[in-house]
């Protein structure tokens, strides 16, 4: 019992940074219909960011904002320079697009920068627990769930009750009609695009407090996460992404607590397994979204 | 499983030995300059050009993006590793493989096909899961699917060393291992041509473009797109193996990340760049990617020294620096996608090209078929049809009849149900209760394709054509699958039915080049061409002038001869359903208010209260 209620809460450590990368993910989804594989690039460049401030003195608290800051104003560079492009392409467009564009910004770090990787001092109090009942619970997670939880409400209130929020729901139902009553097509892609990048920043902090290093393709692993994550959820559906990168979260924790250690290296292979089986019993992921096409 | 002998067999294997020579031609004379160096490179690129080939089948064909062909090739690589390794080399890295792997010795000949076998496996299991998905949820699920098995793979590789050797040791053949001499290398990519082009000639090729031009439309005359694309899939796999195997073979060694996202991304722009719907794109894409690599290779180490020109400090030092030729694969794939997507040669395929111009000249339009005579055997019921879209109430207790030998028109005014019904009867919009048939044969679950095979087939009111294949391709698809489905009908004269629709001078033009007119006059040939009991026809003359539809009444009386099918039309133009049908349903609100011939409904004041007051037409 102790173990399993540990295990929830490492889970929902974990999951909490997936739910919001996923969040990300399915918000720019909504829009544009993008699965954006270039997610994972915002960590990459708040993280060489991270490195330089460290490198310059800079301390967690100043760092922290930075990232957040550097991870929005990607977000929006990607698109004005790639996405707003593609606008309206096919499905096979808009992913190639995305993964080139998470090619061509890891290759400028492989460029400039250099393939090894690059690390910064974590925080002192990362690793520090305290003790519930019988449980260890890590700061760091509780933080984190803390700060998620904040986040999210206060996305859901931006969604539900600013115009902003209203025009990104009617995009994400209905693109062309909500153009059509009035809805600006490129402040609220952009609008998606700055909240992506935003919900990206925070996760971004906690993904580099946790790493305390970065380099070139450092971008793979949560871009992963957040895609799978939002897939798993429902595309489309942002309750869904949230539940799907909890979801995530647990799964894995679970896993490797619960496989035999001889499988236990295998925990990801088995992750996306999982994920893949999902799909061949629940193709439309956990909430549904219907998408009907007139004929 | 050929439509045209010389297009779709004769000419493919002409232009594949053509591509063939061309491949082996430029990459002798590009090592012929280079030396050693170069010859090392074209022997990559020639094994790089069968995995491309093989993802070109895949990915060109059904249009679906992959990211998992090499995880393919990664499960093909090991397979043929542990097969072919000798036991010797084998004791040293995976003493302990599980299944006495460690002592299998096998030729290497017969390792390829142990590894594309094991390979096989999985992609019949994976492809389920993408039908599955797919069917469901679309294209973008199905990738990301791909992306996964891509992981597994990778994960798999890295830890389960006791058969993969690990992440770092791998397997090595180190002593008699390695290809001697190209002909394998050679063998292979041509049949690998080969196979990529006569597929996308095939039957299976040309319903999996069907379906990747319009899958709903696919569906609706009587493809099945999951099949399609589990044999691309299969067939694709299969390329990817041997690619993989050789490059194993060739390398001397496998390690985890020598299938992984490096050859994803390499393979990928090739097969993006070149063309991703043409088998002469792939191999063009191969040559472009494999010299611009090459070349960023050089710049970046050497800068313009490499052309003997030595430019102290030269200006362009900031890009040439080590890494550039990863640089170049990922501008190379994004500039792609945001200006040109369809690759440097789009679909163009050298032999279809040789066919154009070597065309033996009958030019004359062909005679018009001879009119079936229908037998009234069959014929279609709806009854009792009810459907709701949450709580709107669409078709309430709907019951039409038609007969094999009739035109049956149907009206209403907007939202009145009509295209509702149609969609019900197609099997694209499920109703709540009630019954399709037609003769004894009962309708009312199958799913589109079965009902378009068992004979209703449709237009559709906002046109779904296969907009990039020509008139005559758009016809052809709907014929092979008559041809397979409908054995008991005589087979449509494919050249006939486009000459009777007024179709012959387009015929090589592409779909999405037509105008309005022509286009509608396409769908209608290319619905009559699967032999059908029946057309359903929604709103055939919308967009059109007076004169038009009046064309249009005759175009559907002879399209419907030509094939004996009965017509059952939905349209507002009350001027062309009078001048059309033999008997007229009219609908509103979701309930049939009228019915009787075109007079009874005219003077019937019910319908002239609830459509003709309603619209102040006619």
């Amino acid at each position: 019992m102790t173990e399993l209620l540990q295990n929830l809460i490492d889970g929902l450590g974990r999951g909490s940074i997936y739910a919001l990368l996923a969040l990300g993910v399915a918000v720019v989804f909504g829009v544009m219909h993008l699965l954006n594989f270039a997610h994972g690039e915002l960590i990459t460049v708040s993280g060489y960011a991270t490195f330089w401030a460290m490198a310059a003195g800079w301390s967690w608290y100043l760092t922290v904002p930075l990232i957040v800051v550097v991870s929005v104003a990607t977000s929006l560079a990607i698109e004005r320079v790639a996405f707003s492009r593609v606008r309206g392409a096919d499905d096979f467009t808009l992913l190639l697009t995305s993964f080139g564009v998470h090619f061509v910004v890891s290759a400028i770090f492989l460029l400039y920068v250099s393939a090894s990787v690059k690390t910064f001092p974590r925080p002192g109090w990362v690793t520090n627990t305290y003790a519930l009942g019988s449980l260890r619970v890590e700061v760091f997670d509780t933080v984190v769930i803390g700060v998620t939880v904040v986040t999210l409400l206060a996305t859901t209130l931006l969604l539900q009750r600013t115009m902003f929020g209203l025009a990104l729901r009617a995009a994400a139902a209905d693109f062309d009609t909500a153009r059509l009553m009035g809805v600006r097509s490129n402040s609220v892609i952009r609008g998606a695009f700055a909240l992506s990048g935003l919900l990206a920043g925070i996760a971004s902090v906690f993904w580099l407090m946790r790493a305390g290093s970065i380099s070139p393709s450092a971008g793979i692993n949560p871009m992963l996460k957040g895609v799978l994550a939002a897939l798993v959820g429902g595309l489309g559906s942002l309750r869904g992404a949230v539940l799907g990168g909890l979801a995530l979260g647990l799964a894995e924790v679970l896993l490797r607590s619960r496989l035999p250690d001889s499988v236990a290296s295998l925990t990801e292979g088995v992750v996306f397994l999982l994920i893949a089986l999902l799909f061949i019993f629940r193709p439309q992921g956990i909430v549904t979204v219907t998408h009907a096409e007139r004929v | 499983m050929f439509p045209d002998l010389r297009r779709d067999v004769v000419f493919p294997i002409a232009g594949s030995v053509i591509l063939f020579t061309l491949v082996v031609a430029s990459g002798l004379v590009y090592q012929s300059q280079f030396g050693g160096v170069g010859e090392r490179l074209i022997t990559m690129a020639l094994i790089d050009a069968i995995i491309v080939l093989g993802m070109q089948v895949f990915i060109g064909n059904t249009g679906i993006l992959s990211f998992g062909h090499i995880g393919f090739g990664a499960i093909a690589g090991y397979a043929f590793a542990v097969s072919a390794i000798s036991p010797v080399e084998k004791m040293k890295r995976i003493p302990d493989a599980p299944f006495g792997l460690t002592d299998v010795n096998v030729d290497p000949l017969l390792a390829v096909l142990i590894a594309l076998a094991a390979t096989l496996v999985v992609a019949l299991v994976v492809g389920l899961g993408l039908a599955r998905s797919g069917a469901e949820s679309g294209a973008v699920s199905a990738t990301v699917i791909t992306l996964a098995l891509l992981f597994v793979t990778h994960e798999v590789a890295r830890n389960w060393p006791a058969v993969t050797g690990g992440d770092r040791a791998g397997l090595s053949f180190r002593i008699g291992g390695t290809l001697n001499g190209r002909v394998a290398i050679y063998v292979a990519l041509f049949l690998a041509i080969l196979v990529a082009r006569l597929y996308a000639q095939s039957r299976g090729g040309r319903l999996a473009v069907a379906a990747r031009e319009d899958d709903l439309a696919a569906r609706a005359m009587g493809v099945n797109p999951l099949v399609q694309q589990m044999v691309a899939l299969l067939i694709s796999v299969a390329i990817v193996s041997v690619g993989a195997s050789l490059r194993v073979y060739e390398k001397g060694s496998i390690l985890p990340g020598d299938f992984f996202f490096n050859l994803t991304l390499v393979t990928l722009v090739m097969l993006i760049v070149g063309g991703r719907r043409s088998v002469s794109g792939a191999l063009l894409g191969v040559a472009v990617i494999t010299a611009g690599r090459e070349l960023a290779r050089r710049l970046g180490q050497d800068g313009f020294e490499m052309f003997g020109v030595g430019l102290d400090g030269a200006p362009l030092d900031w890009i040439f620096r080590e890494n550039l030729k990863t640089v170049f694969l990922g501008v190379s794939m994004l500039g792609f996608m945001i200006w040109r997507p369809s690759g440097l040669l789009d679909d163009w395929e050298l032999d279809e090209w040789l066919h154009a111009k070597f065309r033996r000249s009958r030019e004359s339009p062909p005679a018009s078929p001879q009119v079936v005579e229908p037998d009234d055997s069959a014929s279609l019921v709806a009854s009792g049809v009810d459907v709701a879209f949450g709580g709107f109430q669409a078709l309430t207790g709907v019951g039409i009849e038609a007969a094999r030998s009739e035109v049956v028109g149907i009206i209403g005014p907007n939202g009145a149900g009509k295209t509702t019904l149609l969609n019900v009867i197609t099997g694209l919009v499920e109703s709540d209760s009630g019954r399709i048939s037609l003769g004894d044969t009962d309708l009312t679950t199958a799913p589109s394709f079965k009902i378009a095979r068992s004979g209703l087939v449709r237009t559709f009111q906002n046109l779904r054509l296969f907009a990039s294949l020509t008139v005559r391709e758009n016809v052809e698809v709907s014929y092979l699958v008559a041809a397979s489905h409908r054995r008991h009908r005589s087979p449509c004269d494919v050249d006939g039915l486009i000459a009777a629709a007024g179709l012959w001078a387009h015929r090589d033009r592409r779909a999405r080049e037509l105008d309005y007119g022509t286009s509608r006059r396409l769908e209608l040939a290319r619905a009559a061409a699967t032999a059908p009991a029946f057309l359903l026809l929604d709103e055939p003359t919308s967009g059109m002038s007076d004169s038009e539809s009046l064309q249009m009444i005759e175009q559907v009386r002879q399209m419907a001869g030509l094939v004996g099918a009965g017509v059952v039309v939905i349209d507002h133009d009350l001027n062309f359903i009078i001048g059309i049908c033999d008997r007229i349903y009219c609908l509103d609100c979701g309930q049939v208010i009228a019915h009787g011939t075109p007079e009874e409904i005219q003077a019937d004041p019910v319908v002239q209260a609830a459509y003709i007051g309603s619209t102040a037409e006619g």
